[in-house]
């Protein structure tokens, strides 16, 4: 199964894009949000979990609910949040690689096509996910796009720990793919 | 003031899931191939973006136009970014990725968003003990402050590394080949 790459941006265009973003979001962030802050996805989500968490009366002093609503910057992180699903929309729609799916072709191929085991992997992915950004205070975005090169040590333990255990993880689910350049 | 939030974070989301869609960062056998040491493309594209804004964000901070908010380093950071390894391992897709694949029409992903939010929210749940555990012993500063060196003595070794990784990569294995 080969990855249809022909219509993708070249990494090196990509990743000069979100470094623009990047440094732009820097400058207008303390403009407009009050706050100094580069810009994340897990805080997003986070506003989220922190609005449904507000509507249990017990939860109202909770510190991590709290912050998550309360800070300056968390409608603009919810709208971030919400213009990439936009803007991944977009690129699917212009680009004319829109290809909708229920689960990984990848998956199927090796997994088999039976949706159950492949949605019960997703949930308690997903919670380890939501867990782990919390606890990591940031996502690959937050951590890596954004910690590395702020030259965090915190984020570079972060950022480290996502691959490690990643790594681990696909060598557990795709024992057998033995493709590369040495041939498959 | 709200208004301008709104359409600024709209404006920065839309650009951010267009790029990471277009360079195809958000496909599910390019973040495995990746796990798997078989993919660099994403690897590539990370360490691009990583290199160019170390180096702009320490000039402009430099000039006083910037500024730096480095993370703090807690255990939170190992045990928290372990737990996010696994669940991207199993998942082939983090946080950001996984947004743009909900507007791509990847429905599984639609279910991983709630799954996100039920993890945030069990971490929510568990704040008192996580926080007198993991995230008492803060380190603040970035590494130059720790290494004791000036800022640049960092970056540009940082910056030659990461663009010797780059170029090894590149050379060496192709972003177009079957792995799966």
């Amino acid at each position: 199964m080969k990855v249809e790459s022909s219509k993708e941006w070249h990494w090196f265009a990509g990743g000069i894009a979100v470094s623009a973003l990047s440094v732009a979001t820097h400058f207008i962030f303390p403009a407009i949000a009050g706050r100094n802050y580069p810009f994340g996805i897990t805080e997003g989500y986070g506003y989220i979990a922190g609005r449904f968490g507000r509507l249990f009366p017990g939860l109202a002093d909770n510190p991590a609910i709290r912050r998550f609503t309360e800070k300056p910057d968390a409608v603009t992180e919810l709208f971030i949040l919400v213009g990439v699903v936009i803007g991944g929309y977009a690129a699917s729609r212009l680009s004319g690689t829109r290809a909708p799916e229920n689960i990984p072709a990848v998956w199927e191929k090796y997994h088999g096509k039976n949706p159950i085991k492949r949605y019960l992997l997703v949930l308690v992915g997903s919670v380890l996910l939501g867990y782990g950004a919390a606890l990591a205070s940031g996502c690959t975005t937050g951590n890596i796009l954004q910690g590395w090169a702020h030259l965090s040590p915190g984020s570079i333990v972060a950022g480290a720990s996502f691959f490690a255990a990643g790594i681990v993880v696909a060598r557990i689910l795709y024992p057998r793919v033995r493709g590369g350049n040495d041939g498959d | 003031m709200t208004a301008i939030n709104i359409m600024f974070g709209l404006a920065v989301g839309f650009i951010f899931g267009y790029v990471l869609t277009r360079t195809g960062i958000t496909k599910y056998p390019r973040v495995m191939g990746m796990l798997l040491l078989k993919d660099f493309k994403i690897l590539k594209f990370m360490l691009t973006a990583v290199t160019a804004s170390m180096i702009l964000f320490h000039l402009f901070g430099d000039l006083g136009l910037l500024k730096l908010v480095p993370k703090n380093l807690d255990w939170g950071k190992l045990v928290g970014g372990l737990v996010f390894g696994t669940g991207m391992g199993i998942l082939g897709y983090c946080p950001g990725t996984m947004a743009a694949r909900i507007g791509q029409g990847k429905r599984e992903s639609i279910f991983a968003a709630f799954g996100m939010l039920l993890g945030i929210f069990i971490y929510a749940l568990m704040i008192k003990p996580v926080k007198a555990g993991l995230l008492s012993t803060e380190i603040s500063g970035d590494i130059s402050v720790h290494l004791g060196v000036n800022h640049w003595l960092t970056i540009i070794p940082a910056a030659v590394v990461f663009a010797a990784i780059i170029t090894f990569f590149d050379k060496k294995f192709d972003d177009d080949r079957h792995i799966f």
